[in-house]
């Protein structure tokens, strides 16, 4: 440590071999007295700080929405299902974590096994963050497992420790979570009290060591190997890790675990994220007077629009959904909902799309107040525009256009009446296409097409023909058939399986047709297509 | 005489400039006929049809083929990029095994359906002038004149071809197309018959396919 703090001149005299150790672990060599390191800590000015840890042991189970009666978690391990965590019931049978899927099945045939969902419990961890956003400004996602608020601001405002405590534990069991708790002045300290279960409140820094020297290895993230390798070594907790010399500490288990340590004890800054809900826009427009001139209340949504634009652009976000609530003295709200393909923050677009929708709505009385919200807000897909040399200006970014003309349709016309069309592996002449988003991916079909001609009209439902002495007919006069019988018989594995030999006929008219004749039921003649 | 003569609204036989190059319909019996070696794009093409599957769609799909094809050479350079074809209020289902046979991109195929007349035109409207449809089919139950200049025009300003199909009826109407055809099936093929063609002349065609 002197050595590191020496002029740079007499730094740059060392061999770099033997500083560059020493300067990236500036605490290694065990003499130096803690006090050595206070410059990089928290200063004795700085605000004290208090973390609040809820630690949920139980979340793999807890995150999974399932009504099953007996339930075990299951996780891949080495390429077998091994029983992680069980229900109250499951655990009665004698299931418990580690036991392979199998073993668990032979003891309780009538158990749930549910593969452990990571994604959902990131969900549930960040609804609970959401929530715990009430009681401070300051929450942090730890882990899998673990949620961290910052309360020393808060403590006053929720009448003290215990009131904040039990209001929190109260919410998180309504919401059916099971968590330990601890309080103390580092994060990782609280984190490893409430993984030891410690449910304790430590608000001194003076009273940290006492606190953690007691606590097992077990609390700690660290990896198994390690904390096998301590045990091996004798050292059974905390204490044990801290009494031994910091030199060779860090050389058996690196310098990360040796600045955990100091983390914890609050000798080291621990910088935490914050975790931030996401952000919706809400603004309201209220007028001196009812206004009832459409004109105006254009303008106005304009405005709103614009304030919106600014509101996503200094936080580069975009959103897909706004919803217009044009309030009214007597009667209930309008409510106008705009929805985009793309995430957007135009103002202009979203101005466009408005237009359209506000001609079709009905006002019942004068309006007294707008409102715009916006959905939930994403990170804004910026468009790299194409290196094309031969595009002229305006023909750039044509997908981007298709969406924005695929949007101003459905804006006017409806959801479902603007749509692509892709084909289908699929043998059944009604099932070998189907309609798609206009926006989305487009699926590749596998099928290999025949090059049997198909109509290019197709009926959406074969039509019955009538018959004329036992041939069919249409439109007054006896088919001719041209080609045929092409015989396609698929389907049984489902409920619609089809039997027909499928004929191009032409009519009176000299009309080019599609028809088939059933051959399972009545073998009647149909109409599926025309040529065109 | 000479202001005269500048006016634009003064038009003159001998003054036909409109030298743009037509796409190639495919047929190139239909294609001698018509000004330009092919279909006029950027403009308003109608096709009066009897009843609906007498071939309207088997004479379009060479034509249709190739503006959603990657890279048309034929386009005149004018899109580096094949174009959206929009199907505004078919008839029927377009069966995409059918199109694909023809060669058809199917990624690039919009279909719309509105609710009635006004919607019809509207959208067809949108999708002319958006530049991005290459075509715009569309299937009015009725297009009098002031509609049939408002797609004109919206076909020009999007460089688009707008091809609506109308009833046989209509053929008396005025219409601002800049191709208009009549089908008629013959018995053993189609008869086309050009009821006007801007820069060309009226001609019957028999037996095209």
């Amino acid at each position: 440590m002197s050595r590191a703090r020496k002029s740079p001149v007499a730094a740059r005299d060392t061999a770099p071999t033997s500083s560059a150790k020493q300067q990236t672990l500036p605490f290694a060599e065990p003499a130096v007295p803690a006090a050595a390191v206070k410059p990089l800590s928290i200063t004795p000015t700085a605000v004290q700080r208090l973390w609040f840890c809820i630690y949920l042991p139980n979340l793999p189970l807890q995150a999974c929405r399932s009504s099953a009666e007996a339930l075990a978690i299951v996780e891949e391990q080495h390429g077998i299902y091994r029983v992680l965590q069980t229900d109250a019931k499951a655990a009665a049978a004698g299931i418990m974590a580690g036991q392979s899927s199998n073993a668990a099945l032979a003891l309780l045939p009538a158990l749930t096994l549910q593969e452990r969902n990571p994604l959902r419990e990131q969900q549930v961890l960040e609804r609970l963050a959401t929530w715990l956003e009430r009681f401070s400004s300051f929450v942090s996602i730890a882990g899998r497992d673990v949620l961290l608020l910052e309360i020393a601001g808060s403590v006053r405002l929720f009448g003290g420790l215990p009131t904040l405590r039990q209001k929190i534990s109260e919410g998180l069991a309504a919401e059916g979570f099971s968590a330990a708790m601890a309080i103390a002045p580092t994060p990782l300290a609280a984190t490893w009290l409430a993984r030891a279960g410690r449910r304790v409140c430590i608000r001194a820094k003076e009273n940290l060591p006492a606190a953690i020297r007691q606590l097992p290895l077990t609390c700690l993230h660290w990896s198994n190997g390690q904390r096998e390798s301590l045990t091996g070594m004798g050292i059974n907790n905390i204490g044990d890790c801290l009494r031994l010399p910091r030199e060779g500490f860090t050389r058996r288990f690196g310098a990360e675990r040796l600045l955990d340590l100091d983390r914890a004890l609050g000798d080291l800054p621990d910088p935490r994220d914050s975790w931030r809900a996401a952000e919706r826009f809400c603004a309201d427009f209220e007028m001196t007077e009812e206004q009832s001139d459409r004109e105006l209340l254009l303008n106005i949504c304009r405005e709103l629009l614009l304030s919106h634009e600014q509101f996503l652009l200094a936080r580069q976000l975009a959103t897909q959904r706004l919803r217009f609530s044009f309030f009214h003295l007597k009667s209930a709200a309008s409510e106008l909902s705009l929805g985009s393909a793309l995430a957007d923050r135009s103002a202009t677009r979203w101005f466009d799309l408005l237009k359209i929708r506000f001609e079709a709505l009905r006002l019942p009385e004068a309006v007294i107040a707008v409102r715009l919200r916006s959905g939930l807000s994403q990170p804004l897909q910026a468009e790299t525009a194409r290196l094309n040399f031969h595009s002229k200006d305006g023909k750039q970014g044509r997908r981007y256009s298709i969406a924005q003309l695929a949007e101003r349709l459905t804006a006017r016309i409806g959801d479902q009446s603007v749509n692509a069309m892709t084909m289908v592996a699929e043998h059944r002449p009604e099932y070998a296409w189907s309609t798609q988003d206009p926006l989305s991916d487009w699926a590749v079909s596998t099928l290999v097409t025949n090059d049997i001609p198909r109509p290019l009209w197709m009926l959406p439902k074969p039509a019955l023909l009538t018959l004329d002495c036992g041939y069919p007919s249409h439109r007054g006069g006896r088919l001719m058939l041209l080609e045929g019988p092409e015989r396609l018989e698929t389907g049984w594995w489902d409920e619609d399986s089809i039997s027909r030999d499928y004929y191009t006929a032409m009519n009176a008219a000299g009309i080019r047709l599609w028809v088939f004749r059933n051959r399972q039921q009545a073998p009647d003649w149909y109409l599926h297509g025309i040529f065109g | 005489m000479e202001k005269l003569l500048e006016n634009p609204r003064v038009w003159r036989g001998s003054s036909q400039t409109d030298t743009r190059v037509g796409l190639t319909s495919g047929y190139p019996k239909l294609d001698r006929c018509l000004p330009g070696g092919g279909w006029p794009l950027q403009a308003l093409t109608e096709i009066l049809i009897g009843q609906y599957g007498i071939g309207e769609l088997r004479l379009l799909m060479p034509a249709l083929a190739q503006l959603s094809a990657e890279e048309s050479e034929s386009y005149a350079g004018e899109y580096a990029e094949p174009g959206w074809i929009a199907w505004i209020a078919p008839p029927f289902q377009p069966y995409a095994p059918a199109l694909q046979q023809c060669g058809i991109d199917l990624s690039r195929m919009l279909i719309v359906r509105p609710k009635d007349d006004s919607e019809l035109l509207w959208s067809a409207e949108q999708a002319l002038s958006s530049g991005t449809c290459a075509a715009v089919l569309l299937w009015p139950d009725k297009l009098d004149d002031q509609a049939s200049r408002r797609l004109q025009l919206a076909a020009e300003k999007g460089h688009s071809w707008a091809i609506a199909f109308r009833p046989l009826n209509a053929r008396h109407q005025t219409s601002a197309a800049a191709l208009r055809l009549e089908l008629q099936s013959t018995g053993e093929g189609t008869r086309v018959h050009i009821l006007k063609s801007r820069g060309g002349r009226p001609t019957v065609l028999n037996d095209l396919f």
